[in-house]
């Protein structure tokens, strides 16, 4: 059975009427997980691309404006609230801002101690403090020197990572983490990521992991989503999409990763040129492609309508006309195929 | 605890040098909590060339922020500046007057905090949270002034003038980051800090917001220290790299160095920690818990997870020193040679 999925999910921000105030953060995305087949997905993109309104759509933290989103086949819209507190349990997340979702006058145990009394996860007062304990280990941290402080007391890379142990506390079938380990250093999060690996191998917890870093996000997942403006460019296998990029979005993206290596100078590889500073501030695109106007193989259908999905290989789809005498797929039926 | 262990003094002359814009020595911070002192910066020093791109590095609580802070002299209750000095320009910032300390902020020594283009007030309109800043610290020149100021250092970060009118959320994430530097370089400071200015963002933008401050540094002539844990935008970026670990200095090396020829186990295993496009499911974190900093390792920091420890790194703190020309690193595999 299908665990997550969402189903041409839109989200418009805006009051709607005035056509300039419309903001469409998410168009028409779908993204499967499958039960039987526990994976990890990586979401990436630049900023504003619409990831964060993605995983607040699939948390059911906010409805979306067009399609729907499903927990075992049940539209989050239409749950009681026995199935919604299942599916609260089930699905958790690690937030990206380590800084927003602490409520300053609580020492950060309320944090961990909150989810342990709500869903009754320990029996009594010291299994509560060991399933705690052993959760700020998994995600590195010591218990006697993290407990009993408050947020402003911990480094930024510390707070972050309280978050992931109150996901590891829960035990869920899935964690949607948006970048959850944006602020600590390689070596943990090298720690970090394999822990969460490994939550999938032995416990086959699913994962959506949403970041800036295609480094790790090709070390861990299995498949890659890239939005751009709230479009899917690209999704497929990461030995597809990151090894050989197709989008000349995700090329620019690839391209721009900056190395590890001070001999190799950052973006010297690009075969996308430099993006022009679009203003960034908001604007309502016309009917063509999103990226058309930064586009350096842009045709004149590009500025008429917006490319679908093209099937270049079995588990990779790029939305570009540059591949268009390849077989179209729908959004839908491409996750779904990645999933099984 | 630490007082019985023998510490030697880090090489540090007494006299300023014209080739050291920024000069810290032994300087350190703690954090007073209930369960006893932090200390959050042990023994630190360095210096910063004029001109020159440093970045520092090093586990995620190993005090980075903390320093960066302190050189501002930000710190906030409980934490104390227990000893050091941090001249700038052959200036001990610390014992500058508040009065004096406020004036060299911004004009001399501006900071980029971590998280900062989360806290611009969501209410005020960027210009006036510009101009608030400008008129904290410019007091000579009048208005026009100031106004013309505020459209240079927008200029600068390439954001059009019309930003001024707008509120932080109807801004980008790349764009609300160089609100935060023009906001940092608006009286033309020595030197900047910017704690990770871009972990926020993507690639991308990333590599523009880099350019603008690359450019904006060059531009102004001034130093820079750049926080954060994105080795790539290190490899990228800086000239020199220092490495903290538990509140100490362990390296400070050129970039190429410390990516080639790292010296300190603990950088060895950091660069050996870098994830690479050429294999997948290859985890290579450092075993073992970042220390405490509360009841610090005897000795060295490093040395109960360092795989090439030695019987005396358990009861000597290893000195900062330079064992070949500009590489500096405290460890006891390389005293004597
Ligand atoms: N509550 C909201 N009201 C109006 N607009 C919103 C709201 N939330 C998000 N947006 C807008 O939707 C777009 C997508 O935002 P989102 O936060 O999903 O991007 P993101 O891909 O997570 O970006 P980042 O990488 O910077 O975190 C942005 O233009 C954002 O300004
Ligand atoms: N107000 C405080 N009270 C007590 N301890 C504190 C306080 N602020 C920070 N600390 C501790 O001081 C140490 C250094 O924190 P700091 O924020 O400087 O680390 P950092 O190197 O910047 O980490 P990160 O990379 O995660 O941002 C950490 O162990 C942290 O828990
Ligand atoms: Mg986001
Ligand atoms: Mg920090």
């Amino acid at each position: 059975m299908q665990l997550l999925e969402a189903q041409s999910v839109t989200k418009v921000f805006g009051s709607g009427v005035l056509s300039k105030d419309r903001l469409v953060a998410v168009d028409e995305v779908s993204l499967t997980i499958n039960e039987e087949k526990p994976s990890i997905i990586s979401i990436a993109g630049e900023s504003g691309s619409g990831k964060t309104t993605l995983a607040r759509l699939l948390l059911g933290m906010i409805q979306p404006s067009d399609g729907n989103i499903r927990f075992r086949g049940k539209d989050l819209a239409t749950m009681d609230r026995s199935e919604r507190r299942e599916f609260r349990r089930q699905v958790q997340a690690i937030f990206q801002d380590p800084f927003e979702v602490y409520n300053p006058f609580y020492r950060i145990d309320q944090v961990l101690t909150t989810p342990v009394r709500k869903f009754k996860l320990a029996g009594s007062k010291e299994e509560e403090q060991r399933l705690i304990e052993e959760s700020l280990q998994l995600a590195g941290l010591r218990p006697n020197e993290t407990l009993g402080r408050y947020p402003h007391q911990l480094s930024g890379g510390q707070r972050q990572r309280i978050m992931v142990a109150r996901a590891l506390l829960l035990n869920p079938r899935v964690i949607l983490a948006d970048e959850p380990v944006s602020m600590v250093d390689a070596s943990l999060r090298a720690t970090i990521l394999e822990s969460l690996m490994k939550l999938k191998r032995d416990l086959g917890i699913s994962l959506i992991y949403i970041t800036h870093d295609l480094t790790t996000a090709y070390q861990i997942s299995k498949d890659i989503y890239i939005l751009y403006r709230g479009s899917v460019a690209e999704v497929g296998s990461v030995e597809q999409v990151i090894k050989d990029p197709q989008h000349p979005y995700t090329k620019l993206l690839v391209n721009s990763i900056p190395l590890p290596d001070p001999d190799i100078r950052w973006g010297s590889q690009n075969d996308v040129d430099q993006a022009p500073l679009t203003s960034g501030l908001k604007s309502a695109h016309g009917h063509g492609c999103k990226f058309a106007n930064r586009c350096p193989f842009v045709m004149a259908e590009c500025h008429e309508k917006q490319p679908p999905l093209y099937r270049t290989h079995e588990d990779r789809a790029v939305a570009c006309f540059l591949y268009k005498n390849e077989p179209s797929v729908g959004g839908r039926e491409m996750a779904e195929s990645l999933a099984a | 605890m630490l007082s019985n262990v023998k510490t030697k003094p880090v090489d540090v002359r007494t006299k300023t040098r014209a080739d050291r814009i920024l000069d810290v020595r032994n300087l350190r911070v703690s954090y007073q909590t209930g369960g006893g002192q932090v200390r959050a910066v042990n023994d630190v020093s360095f210096f910063l060339r004029p001109s020159e791109r440093l970045g520092l590095v090093g586990e995620s609580g190993s005090g980075k922020t903390t320093m960066a802070l302190s050189l501002m002299r930000l710190l906030q209750s409980p934490a104390v500046i227990e000893g050091g000095q941090v001249l700038l320009d052959g200036v001990d910032l610390l014992s500058l007057s508040e009065e004096e300390m406020r004036r060299a902020r911004l004009a001399d020594i501006a900071l980029i905090p971590q998280g900062a283009m989360n806290s611009l007030n969501p209410m005020l309109k960027v210009g006036e949270q510009l101009r608030d800043a400008v008129t904290a610290h410019m007091d000579s020149g009048g208005k026009t002034s100031r106004e013309a100021r505020i459209f240079d250092v927008l200029e600068s970060v390439e954001l059009s003038r019309n930003v001024v009118n707008a509120y932080p959320h109807e801004l980008s994430g790349g764009m609300k980051q160089r609100v935060c530097i023009a906001m940092g370089i608006l009286l033309k400071p020595k030197v900047i800090i910017a704690d990770e200015p871009t972990s926020a963002l993507d690639v991308v933008v990333q590599r523009q917001v880099m350019e603008t401050l690359g450019r904006v540094q060059s531009e102004l002539g001034a130093s820079i220290i750049l926080v954060g844990h994105d080795m790539g935008l290190m490899a990228q970026f800086v000239d020199r790299v220092g490495v903290m670990y538990g509140g100490k200095l362990v390296e400070v090396s050129p970039v190429r160095e410390i990516f080639k020829d790292p010296l300190h186990p603990y950088t060895q295993l950091l660069i050996g920690s870098l994830p690479t496009l050429e294999s997948k499911e290859n985890f290579k974190g450092i075993s073992g818990m970042t220390p405490s900093l509360l009841t610090p390792p005897t000795g060295c920091m490093f040395h109960p997870r360092c795989p090439q420890v030695l019987p005396h790194c358990q009861v000597e703190i290893p000195p900062l020193v330079e064992i070949k020309p500009d590489r500096w690193v405290a460890c006891h595999l390389y005293n004597g040679s």
